[in-house]
């Protein structure tokens, strides 16, 4: 937590949103303190009616005054009506602003930011955060003005009626606004243990769901069931930690009106005795006493409620202020180049490396490449020869130094994002799915008319379309979290397709064929025929089919070109490719023997 | 066979408020913990008895103290007060601590059943039911019944017994007056209730939209990538704006809503008090309208309306309970299909030895296995290759009852599976599977598997045995290094070699593995092969196979399709048998492979 860093400081976080709203938190606190005027004059009124009561005066004296109440009443409720929905009104239009502005910057954001964060975090960020950041300026503002107003209307009264019971009546008060504020201190604290213990036996269910069949195969049940019982009893301790202090509130709340209720009795009692003060007095005080208990601990209670509003803001700030690695020119200015790119590339002398690599190897090291436009290469290499790296960097993922790749002649860091877009698509190795139907999947990226075939022609090309003929809603199938209900390599082929769908210049492929069968692939790799005509293909090749077709392989070992060629030549000269091949072949074999049978 | 536990409308759908046979089953958790139960009950008069005296206190000393100015006995009668304020301290804090005890003790013992239950449920089962489903049961439903618990159960009754209190002392001081405030409530409990309602229909709507857009959040961090390389940020950007603004203006309403509510219970309390004077100004002095009866009335009327707030929220309370109770209990009388068997044997000799007997299966969507027979030897290695689907994988999975076959039987060291008892047999059967599954938690952890009868000793000796020592002692904290969720901070090898270090620490009979080709690099790849070499030695072992070299070292190969055993031989048994393994041999294998292999 961040509880050096001083209020204010913290506090100009919000200064742009108050500004911003400033006549509407005029108006909320006009609003609140015609409520708080309304809520005053009541007990008063009911003072003046019990001391003609007890004057035994006139009837329709009271008549009059008991119709005051009821319009006092009405206009006190449609006032605090008004004042809540418009303050909270308030908080809520910022709650939705703040989101808009988060949502757009997680949009802006690129793949090394990513790389660093969690993605719970980053959702709790859009979730709790910006609501604690509501909750202080809607309810805050709400909270601390009526305390204030509060106290501003009623006290004046009250003193005005009798200013020693006033100062007694009030002396629980303090009391009360300490103890509340040290109170929900505590209580946060305890209910974030609640919380985090909740989150560990949940994670701790959903772990045992996901690896139920690793425990069962050990028979390890009852085991789990020991764990299980554990994190349950911490839970319930968490739980009756919290419970002790939060059942304090609501009898502390009744202690300190009860406190000053019993003041006002025998102290207040002895003054209407002598005559000090009248029945009424008595009566309007009583009333002031339930007036003000709820303000006084609310105070308490909304302090913890705003500080927890500004460490969220705080945290929400930190990414706010996180601007992209990658800032393509602006699209607007560049309008006019939105036309198509020309599929040729190179690469001259890319070095790469993460930042928060534990060597200091480059992963990419002096990459020198040559792509004609409409030409079919492959990449091949071990696993962690960077391949799909140098795949990230060419879809511009990551930053890469200036210089080192041209597409169509132009420096890859300068061109527009949507016309970089348009003309490229990648269909990485592991294509995350939305929960949505295949359709939408596959037409995430066609701009314009969405034609109705279009999907499914990508889907066919994919050699996907027989198999969505066999799901319950065909095309419009929804797949699930992440795409869990399709097979692994039903999720590449919808990547695939997705990939198809759109009518690139340049398409990169990483290893796609990784969970597709060997007779699939074949017919894939047929259909890549056709679309690679007029477009530039660069795939990463785990399959020697796939090599077979290629125009130039290269072969990448440790972030360096070790051979290039075709695949003929490459056979004769790298002992590296040959081993790789052969490897290749074997694996194929065995699965050709088990699909053939 | 399919539980029917789960209905897609589940979390959408209406319990009924009281349901008797429910609460019958509810109340027998709640039993072992009647003497706390019984306690809060006692408290329930005395807390309404404090509330209802506290304003005829008032009433006393106004008629008889404040309106004669006589002070004679008036200090015993504010002492009286005060120990009315002190008990009703206590008995509300009491209360409190009580109603959260039971919830949560209750709930404690619901969350143990349930896991229990599910770690006693079947494959088929989880096959069958998604998992956040499952995680709900345990979490929210549980949270909800805890909830009806500790603020619902008792405080219901606690506000209906102080709402008749109320009610009795009223008529008691002044039965005209009484009347007209009476005749106030039951609108006013009905107003409440129905804007309660409504606010809850709207909050839940907001939740529901809530949800969604975090559902939104997490996928578009997840997928960020996908939305930048096909450019949709726009498309994303209005979508999520959509859910944005339609929140933004279902909590305007919810907010309204509340506002409403609140300040309407406020109002009408006033407005009683006005029509009680109203009413009160045009009664004779006869007919015991004091002044101190009016302050008491004003008094009592400032208490009604916290029951009658309450009691309006009580319901969607109860009704979330229910449906959460019907949920869980649902799940609690769904039956696991594989248990221990009531009379079950243990082996006469343990050998290895292993035998299918005419084995079919299915899952249900048409046969996978179709009359599997084969025997296989104490200590040999055994091949299995086949397509795709020929049931390469339920023919292994029946070893260990993670299924049971419909129809034929599966014996161990010639005892049938399903007799032997089920924690017994699956401790003898080790399971080696294509991924490795990891926990969170530390490497350590996860190779014991928390066992006790496995020491941190058994546990490193296994890594060395497996060679994933090797890799595990170049860790900064070694093997207590902790890892992320599935494993993720290591390699698909290293994960690999953890759970084959499971299975030398664990020490099964007989092995059964599904071996794993794609994702493991070359240097993994070699140490995997290394120990699973070790690992066969003098057990039993039936691998499905991938490599060609698993192949050739076998003893025997067994050909699987569609759902029989076609061949079963040694490679030269089966290459001069010339068949289907043969055929495809010949055709895949090129001579320099083969020179090279063999």
């Amino acid at each position: 937590m961040s509880n050096k860093i001083p209020w204010a400081v913290r506090l100009q976080h919000l200064l742009p949103f108050y500004r911003r709203h400033a006549f509407s938190f005029a108006i909320g606190f006009v609003l609140l303190t015609a409520t708080a005027i309304t809520t005053a004059a009541i007990p008063y009124v009911l003072k003046l009616a019990i001391d003609t009561l007890t004057a035994q005066q006139s009837q329709t004296a009271i008549s009059n005054f008991a119709l005051a109440l009821i319009a006092l009443a009405i206009l006190n409720a449609f006032m605090r009506v008004k004042a809540r929905t418009h303050i909270f009104g308030i908080g809520r239009q910022v709650e939705y602003e703040l989101r808009k502005v988060y949502h757009n910057k997680l949009l802006e954001l690129d793949s090394p930011f990513f790389d660093g964060e969690r993605t719970g975090d980053l959702v709790a960020r859009g979730n709790n955060d910006v609501t604690a950041v509501r909750m202080f300026i809607g309810p805050g503002f709400l909270q601390i003005t009526n305390t204030v107003l509060a106290y501003a209307v009623t006290l004046p009264i009250m003193i005005g009626l009798d200013p020693m019971l006033t100062l007694v009546i009030m002396a629980p008060f303090p009391v009360a606004l300490i103890a509340a504020r040290y109170l929900t201190r505590i209580l946060y604290r305890l209910s974030r243990k609640v919380a985090d213990k909740f989150g560990e036996m949940s994670s701790f269910v959903q772990e045992t769901v996901a690896g139920v069949a690793v425990i069962r195969a050990h028979a390890q049940e009852n085991n789990w069931r020991n764990r299980f019982n554990q994190e349950s009893q911490e839970l319930y301790q968490a739980h009756l930690d919290h419970t002790r202090l939060q059942s304090l509130f609501s009898p502390l709340v009744i202690l300190s009106g009860g406190a000053g209720s019993l003041i006002l009795l025998y102290y207040g009692g002895g003054h209407v005795a002598s005559g000090d003060l009248t029945v009424g007095d008595f009566v309007a005080f009583s009333g002031y006493l339930a007036v003000l208990v709820w303000p006084t601990v609310g105070l308490g209670w909304i302090l913890t409620v705003m500080q927890r509003g500004l460490a969220a803001l705080e945290r929400i700030g930190r990414i706010l202020d996180t601007d992209p690695f990658i800032k393509s020119s602006n699209d607007k200015i560049q309008q006019k180049n939105k036309n198509r790119l020309h599929g040729s590339i190179k690469i001259k002398g890319l070095s790469f490396g993460f930042d928060d690599s534990t060597t200091d190897k480059p992963v990419l090291n002096n990459i020198d490449m040559d792509i004609a436009n409409g030409s079919f290469i492959g990449l091949v290499g071990r696993v962690g020869s960077g391949k799909s790296v140098l795949l990230n960097c060419l879809a511009r993922l990551y930053p890469t130094p200036k210089g080192c790749i041209t597409i169509a002649g132009k420096e890859i860091m300068e061109i527009p994002e949507s016309q970089l877009r348009e003309n490229l698509i990648m269909a990485p190795q592991e294509s995350f799915l939305f929960s949505t139907t295949i359709r939408e999947n596959i037409q995430i990226g066609v701009k314009g008319e969405n034609d109705e075939q279009q999907a499914w022609r990508a889907a066919q090309q994919a050699v996907f379309d027989k198999e969505i003929e066999e799901f319950p809603e065909q095309i419009d199938t929804v797949v699930g979290e992440r795409g869990i209900t399709l097979s692994g390599g039903q999720r590449q082929r919808a990547a695939l397709a997705r990939a198809l769908a759109v009518d690139p210049a340049i398409l990169l492929l990483d290893d796609i064929f990784s969970s597709v069968d060997a007779n699939t692939e074949a017919k894939i790799l047929e259909n890549l025929r056709d679309v690679a005509k007029g477009r530039t293909i660069i795939m990463v090749c785990h399959r020697v089919a796939a090599l077979h077709n290629a125009d130039h392989i290269y072969l990448l070992d440790d972030g360096e070109i070790n051979a290039q060629g075709r695949h003929e030549e490459l056979l004769q000269n790298s002992e590296l490719y040959r081993n790789l091949h052969s490897n290749m072949a074997k694996e194929e074999a065995l699965a050709q023997l088990s699909e053939a049978s | 066979m399919m539980p029917a536990v789960m209905s897609e409308t589940e979390e959408t759908k209406y319990g009924s408020f009281l349901d008797i046979d429910l609460f019958a089953r509810f109340f027998t958790y709640a039993k072992p913990y009647k003497g706390w139960i019984v306690v809060a009950l006692l408290l329930l008069p005395i807390s309404t008895v404090a509330q209802m005296v506290q304003p005829l206190i008032i009433k006393q000393a106004v008629d008889q103290h404040l309106v004669p100015q006589d002070l004679t006995g008036f200090n015993l009668l504010a002492l009286y007060y005060a120990g009315l304020v002190a008990m009703q301290f206590f008995i509300s804090y009491l209360q409190s601590v009580i109603n959260s005890l039971l919830g949560q003790r209750v709930v404690r013992d619901i969350r143990r059943d349930l896991f229990n239950k599910l770690t006693a449920m079947d494959a088929q089962f989880f096959a069958t039911n998604a998992s956040g489903r499952l995680t709900n049961r345990i979490t929210n439903d549980t949270e909800a019944v805890s909830n009806m618990v500790s603020s619902g159960l008792i405080n219901l009754v606690s506000d209906i017994l102080l709402l008749i209190g109320i009610a009795i002392s009223m008529v008691i001081l002044s039965p005209k007056l009484s009347l007209i405030a009476l005749a106030c409530m039951p609108i006013i409990l009905i107003c409440t209730i129905l804007i309660t309602r409504h606010m809850r229909l709207v909050q839940r709507k907001s939740r529901v939209v809530q949800a969604k857009m975090a559902g939104h959040l997490t996928e578009q961090v997840e997928g960020h990538e996908v939305l930048r390389l096909f450019n949709c940020q726009e498309q994303n950007r209005t979508e999520f704006d959509k859910m944005n603004s339609s929140y933004y203006q279902t909590v305007l309403k919810s907010n309204f809503l509340e506002a409403f509510q609140f300040s309407f219970i406020e109002a009408s309390s006033v407005v009683v008090v006005a029509l009680l004077f109203l009413y009160g100004a045009g009664l004779n002095p006869e007919d015991g309208v004091t002044v101190g009866v009016m302050v008491a009335f004003i008094d009592y009327l400032r208490r009604i309306f916290f029951p009658i707030r309450d009691l309006s929220g009580k319901f969607t309370t109860m009704q979330a309970a229910m449906t959460a109770l019907e949920r869980i209990f649902a799940l609690l009388d769904t039956p696991p299909t594989i248990t221990t068997p009531t009379k079950s044997e243990t082996p006469k000799v343990y050998n290895g030895k292993i035998n299918f007997n005419n084995v079919h299966f299915d899952y249900g969507k048409g046969p996978i296995l179709k009359g599997v027979d084969c025997q296989i030897n104490a200590g040999e290695r055994v091949a299995v290759v086949g397509p795709t689907g020929a049931g390469k994988t339920s023919l292994i999975k029946l070893l260990n009852r993670t299924y049971d076959a419909q129809q034929g039987s599966i014996e161990i060291n010639n005892l049938a599976v399903d007799r032997y008892p089920l924690q017994q047999l699956r401790k003898m059967v080790g399971m080696v599977q294509q991924e490795t599954f990891l926990f969170a938690g530390t490497i350590m952890e996860n190779i014991r598997l928390n066992d006790s009868k496995i020491s941190s000793q058994d546990a490193m000796e296994a890594a060395k045995q497996s060679g994933a020592a090797t890799f595990i002692e170049q860790l900064p904290l070694q093997y207590e290094t902790v890892l992320s969720e599935r494993g993720s901070n290591l390699s698909a090898g290293e994960r690999q070699l953890i759970g084959i270090t499971r299975m030398f620490a664990f020490k099964p009979e007989i092995l059964v593995m599904d071996e794993a080709t794609s994702s493991v690099d070359t240097i993994s790849e070699t140490l995997i092969q290394n120990a699973l070499e070790k690992l066969q030695k003098n057990r039993t072992a039936i691998i499905i196979a991938h490599r060609l070299s698993t192949i050739l070292n076998s003893d025997r190969i067994l050909v699987l399709a569609q759902g029989e055993i076609k061949e079963s031989g040694s490679h030269t048994e089966l290459l001069a048998k010339d068949g289907l393994y043969a055929k495809l041999y010949a055709l895949q294998f090129n001579d320099k492979t083969q020179a090279k292999m063999a």
